[in-house]
């Protein structure tokens, strides 16, 4: 169940650096192509929905990783003990935070799904299909920060804690801004 | 309920729950949803997701994992180790010889990549040990590449910058373009007062490397002509106006990759890193820019930043009285927030309360970004503090005081810009023509 999910959560994100991979791509192909009078204005459309699925699919795996910024001066400066009663109940407030974004965020594009909405632009598809990114997204995050609370009710350090520490013992802090 | 109470409320909320560590997207999304769910007849779900869905699926913001993965590549290249080569002999007369590398790595990196922690860990990774084998004064060296390593945001590409543009709906260009000169004017700042240490310690400066000569010079220098063809190019784009920010930014990767393999440094392993990296970075910036556009649509149904902004009016302060007053407020939030949260957690609020005091937003972009670089050096979250504390073994207070001169040279570059606004403005306007 461990290796699964954490695959999953890779594999998702995986899925996520694609498409910034081939925003890359597309927007020097637009520039490319129009230079050579081509009308492109349908590959911006493509382009946003791109950039909305490439952060939508790597929520979960950037959540565990450590990546998604909370401010830790008072948890830092506590003890373990409260500072587990904190973390806790930040995972519980977080859970049903995402637990609400991921029941909107499904149930909006089940509505655009049943109503055959479609998008409005140069690219007239139907809205589901870029929107099942943040349909999907949003409910791995959900499991994934459930993952971590059942963690740290088990007694263990939160993953996006230990990630961190593991990252900045390396000297590595190409993702610190 | 009056408006500014239920303001004081959410601000309350907002405190407590990040204080007590809730992720930053999520307490501003719980803020958002409390304002809509208690005090306006909306329904926050539906609102909920069309914020989520609008700020991420958007165009302009796809320029944002480019920049950042135009650094990570970078990041992972040798160009920090060619770049002090590059620059050494060049800088045997000046006085403080060659502590001048870490103002000149710092400046040069900033312009390719658009994060002050990168920045100040790539020069300081290569320019420390040098320094220290020949020498040079410790506490110099630390400080100045604390503070010089922020100029990764100020100095575009500017992720901090890309930020406020989304937040304040400005031109990603016109601020990109604001950054240079006040970037040049900080590293002149920086350099002035190294050499003005160092001609008032000369015995602390140690010799000089041997002489090079003229030829050898250039030789050496060649390892600096990747980079300055991908600066100039990307400078270029974006003043010819042949690209879009995005566009400009899609052919900075291109151009960081080419530079990777040219300097062998290109493996599989080093673009999945690089690439993998950018997802999370970028992806935890737009999940905050996501929560943040929740709370000001809160902000517009409640109406507590127009009510602010006139409460704010009435009081009749001056506008340099507003400025003095959100640079104490800037610089309170910066001893707890990064300065991504800080400028999308304010900018609902501040922002109307700028534009009504008659101020430019692509000045206070840069101004803002002024205050985040500040905020960075200083104690007790500072993040530069913290990259060098785990390069050098210091005490984060010790690396805080050596910073505290060039920390100094911040402050004079904010009294400076706000003096001469022209200093920020002349160049976007110039290139771009005068904003309306």
């Amino acid at each position: 169940m461990r290796r699964f999910l954490d695959r999953l959560y890779l594999a998702s994100a995986a899925l996520g650096a694609t498409f910034i991979l081939l925003i890359m791509l597309l927007m020097v192909g637009q520039s490319v192509a129009r230079e050579f009078g081509v009308r492109t204005g349908a590959i911006n459309d493509i382009v946003a929905w791109f950039c909305a699925a490439a952060s939508f699919f790597a929520m979960a795996h950037a959540f565990k990783h450590g990546d998604f910024v909370r401010v830790t001066l008072l948890l830092d400066s506590l003890p373990a003990r409260p500072r587990r009663v904190l973390e806790i109940t930040s995972l519980t407030l977080a859970s049903v935070a995402v637990a609400y974004l991921a029941y909107w965020a499904n149930r909006f594009t089940y509505d655009s799904w049943v109503f055959e909405e479609k998008a409005q632009g140069l690219l007239p598809i139907p809205i589901w299909i870029p929107q099942a990114s943040f349909a999907l997204g949003s409910i791995l995050l959900l499991v994934a920060v459930l993952d971590e609370l059942v963690i740290v009710l088990r007694g263990h350090k939160p993953s996006y804690v230990t990630a961190v520490e593991e990252r900045h013992a390396h000297g590595d802090f190409s993702s610190d801004i | 309920m009056d408006i500014l109470l239920i303001g004081g409320l959410l601000l309350v909320i907002m405190m407590v729950l990040l204080a007590g560590g809730v992720w930053i997207a999520m307490t501003l999304a719980i803020c958002g949803w409390v304002g809509q769910a208690f005090f306006t007849s909306t329904s926050p779900g539906n609102n909920l997701f069309s914020s989520f869905w609008e700020s991420n699926a958007s165009w302009e913001l796809a320029a944002l994992p480019l920049f950042i993965w135009m650094g990570e590549i970078l990041f992972r290249t040798r160009l920090s180790e060619d770049m002090f080569e590059g620059l050494r002999p060049w800088l045997n007369r000046v006085p403080g010889r060659l502590m001048h590398t870490t103002i000149l790595g710092c400046g040069i990196f900033g312009s390719v990549s658009g994060s002050s922690a990168a920045t100040c860990a790539t020069i300081a990774k290569v320019a420390l040990p040098q320094l220290l084998k020949r020498g040079y004064n410790e506490q110099l060296a630390i400080g100045s590449l604390a503070t010089a390593g922020t100029l990764g945001i100020l100095i575009p590409p500017s992720i901090t910058m890309v930020v406020y543009a989304v937040a304040a709906d400005a031109s990603i260009i016109r601020i990109f373009l604001a950054g240079f000169l006040p970037g040049f004017l900080l590293m002149a700042l920086f350099s002035g007062y190294i050499m003005w240490w160092s001609l008032r310690h000369p015995d602390l400066v140690p010799p000089a490397d041997p002489p090079t000569s003229f030829m050898e010079k250039i030789r050496l220098s060649g390892n600096l002509l990747p980079c300055a063809a991908l600066i100039i190019f990307v400078v270029w784009v974006l003043i010819a106006g042949y690209a879009t920010a995005t566009e400009c930014a899609a052919y900075g990767v291109l151009g960081a990759l080419g530079l990777a393999a040219w300097s062998r440094s290109l493996t599989w392993a080093n673009f999945c890193e690089a690439l993998m990296g950018t997802t999370r970075t970028s992806c935890m910036i737009m999940f905050i820019l996501a929560g943040a556009a929740f709370l000001t649509k809160t902000m517009a149904f409640t109406g507590i930043p127009r009510e602010l902004a006139e409460w704010v009016n009435a009081m009749q302060l001056s506008p340099l009285a507003l400025i003095a007053v959100l640079t104490v407020v800037y610089l309170i939030l910066g001893t707890a927030l990064d300065g991504i949260s800080m400028i999308v957690l304010t900018s609902a609020v501040v922002l109307p309360m700028i534009q009504k005091a008659g101020f430019d937003l692509i000045w206070f972009g840069i101004f803002i970004v002024l205050l985040v670089e500040i905020a960075e050096v200083t104690p007790p979250v500072g993040f530069n503090l913290f990259v060098l504390q785990n390069m050098t073994g210091k005490d984060s207070n010790t690396i805080a005081k050596a910073a505290i001169p060039f920390f100094g040279c911040l402050v004079v570059c904010i009294i400076l810009i706000t003096v001469f606004p022209q200093i920020v403005t002349v160049v976007p306007d110039l290139v771009m023509g005068k904003a309306r």
